[in-house]
């Protein structure tokens, strides 16, 4: 199955988000800032980074935008999930290379169902990352 | 070694009557002093040492609930499936658990799921309301509402809101109104979000003022809150005798874009409070109101400077065209910067064939000053 980073810093969220694609058969790291998730991002390999955008040390647009202009972490798909709903960041995140966005509160259904469908475009542009190595 | 100790205290306080009197007060306050210090620190150990229980009593408690809220919640096997959320049983043995009536702890799952129902919506958000309905939560809720304590009250108002559980408008409709800020604010933003029919019935009734960043407050709640009744505004305009009221109405209804609401603000417009016309005058630019051009220029000359500034802003908005004429007098022989500034934006906005030709005109026949303020409006990056 797909390995998904989740970077949040509410612990709740983050629990909860790591259960809920636990649950669906996904293999969970998780990640409480954007700090943090730079180390994982370098020690690990995966298809899949989930992040919020409001963290401290990096947010979440720096996040996507390292993700984007590092050449051997182009191909992981990132859905950004923030309760930030203004027009203008979300059109930065989309312009810095995100391939969704979902606005807090989320429906966990609808959640999965983008992760699928994300997957799916990965999987028809070339492939997982983890299933390449 | 008591007994000395005893007895020298004897001997002072028999000796202190001997004292000069301005000695007898300064040792009269240094033992007021170092009381009332030993009182405050003891009263700051005291609290840290109950934060510090209460701390310990959450790290221990918070894993236990939060594993209730994944296996009976998150992980709930009937969600996802055609099972409507009413029809899902929780575990009854889960949530029989001893832990669950002490009130520590109630309350620690209370706040729980309210920061999971900020996550979430759907299927889970409803069986996290399951959750705190089936577990009798909402009576500890109730319960603080009727605390005479009115940060309690708050906490008891925000969880039922959180939870989406209604409050009777005889309980919530007097907290609307309260003397206490706070309270009066969260009870507000409660009513738009709870009330079903009516949600700015407490307007009626308002006698206290909406402070500004409760209208803030309010007006994110009242745009973002899904399938709320929006009502004319207008009808508080006209009979409102509450100023802010009126104000924040007057807000809504340019947000809103009612249309039906012109004549009500144009009343306003011989209200004797300037701020009140200014705020009017601007509602009315908003709703790109033609028909009260005329009566804007009309009163222009007697009106102060911010209801006049407001006028232009107002032409500018609407950009009928009909009165190009005078913002170019405003423009050209006013003695005041913001007038003129205002003027040019206006006739600018315009964006019609007769006002370029206007602000090419305007740039060959006014003096430097004034063509620096047309080169500063026609700035698109400057926001109007």
């Amino acid at each position: 199955m797909p390995n998904i980073l989740v970077i949040e810093d509410d612990d709740i969220m983050l629990k909860a988000i790591r259960n809920i694609l636990s649950k669906d058969g996904y293999t969970v790291v998780t990640a409480k800032d954007g700090k943090e998730a730079f180390e994982k991002l370098d020690s690990g390999t995966f298809d899949i980074v989930i992040t919020d955008l409001m963290m401290p040390y990096a947010n979440g647009l720096e996040v996507v935008s390292r993700l984007r202009t590092d050449e051997s972490k182009k191909g992981i798909g990132i859905i950004v999930v923030s309760s930030v709903g203004n027009e203008e960041t979300i059109t930065e995140a989309f312009r810095l290379g995100a391939d969704d966005y979902l606005k807090k509160p989320i429906m966990a259904g609808e959640l999965l169902i983008r992760i699928r469908k994300l997957i799916a475009s990965l999987n028809s542009k070339g492939g997982l990352i983890t299933q390449n190595k | 070694m008591w007994t000395d100790l005893a007895d020298l205290l004897f001997q002072a306080y028999e000796r202190f009557g001997l004292l000069p009197l301005f000695i007898e007060i300064a040792l009269a306050f240094i033992v007021i002093a170092v009381l009332a210090t030993l009182i405050a620190y003891g009263a700051i150990l005291w609290k840290r040492y109950k934060g510090f229980l209460q701390d310990k009593r959450t790290a221990f408690i918070s894993p236990i609930i939060e594993d209730l809220i994944t296996e009976q919640v998150l992980l709930n096997e009937k969600l996802g499936t055609d099972t409507p959320v009413d029809d899902i049983e929780f575990d009854q043995k889960a949530l029989a658990n001893l832990i669950y009536k002490k009130a520590f702890v109630r309350q620690i799952l209370i706040d729980t799921l309210i920061q999971y129902r900020k996550n979430f919506r759907g299927e889970v958000g409803d069986l996290l309301r399951k959750l705190y309905l089936d577990m009798g939560l909402q009576k500890e809720s109730y319960a603080k509402l009727k605390s005479i304590k009115w940060e309690r009250k708050i906490k008891a108002v925000v969880e039922l809101t959180q939870m989406d559980i209604s409050i009777s408008d005889v309980t919530i409709l007097p907290l609307t109104n309260s003397g206490n800020a706070s309270l009066r604010a969260a009870a507000r933003n409660a009513y738009i979000q709870l009330s079903k029919n009516e949600p700015f019935k407490f307007f009626d009734i308002a006698t206290e003022p909406l402070l500004p960043w409760d209208q803030l407050e309010m007006f994110k709640i009242i745009t973002t809150t899904k399938d709320i009744p929006i009502p004319n505004f207008s009808r508080w305009v006209s009979y409102s005798s509450n100023k802010s009221v009126v104000t924040f109405c007057l807000k809504l209804i340019a947000h809103y874009d009612q249309q039906s609401a012109v004549p009500a603000v144009m009343d306003l417009l011989a209200n004797k409070d300037h701020y009140f016309r200014a705020s009017a005058i601007n509602c009315l630019g908003k709703l790109t109101a033609e028909v009260a051009e005329e009566k804007m220029v009309r009163i222009y000359n007697n009106q102060p400077l911010i209801c006049q500034t407001e006028i232009l802003k107002a032409m500018g908005r609407i950009g009928s065209g009909k009165h190009l004429e005078f913002l170019k007098q405003e423009f050209l022989y006013s003695s005041n910067f913001d007038i003129r500034m205002n003027a040019a934006r206006s006739i600018i906005k315009h964006k019609s064939e007769e006002s370029e030709k206007l602000v090419e005109e305007l740039m060959q026949i006014t003096h430097e000053e004034n063509q620096l303020i047309i080169r500063h409006c026609k700035n698109p990056l400057i926001k109007y």
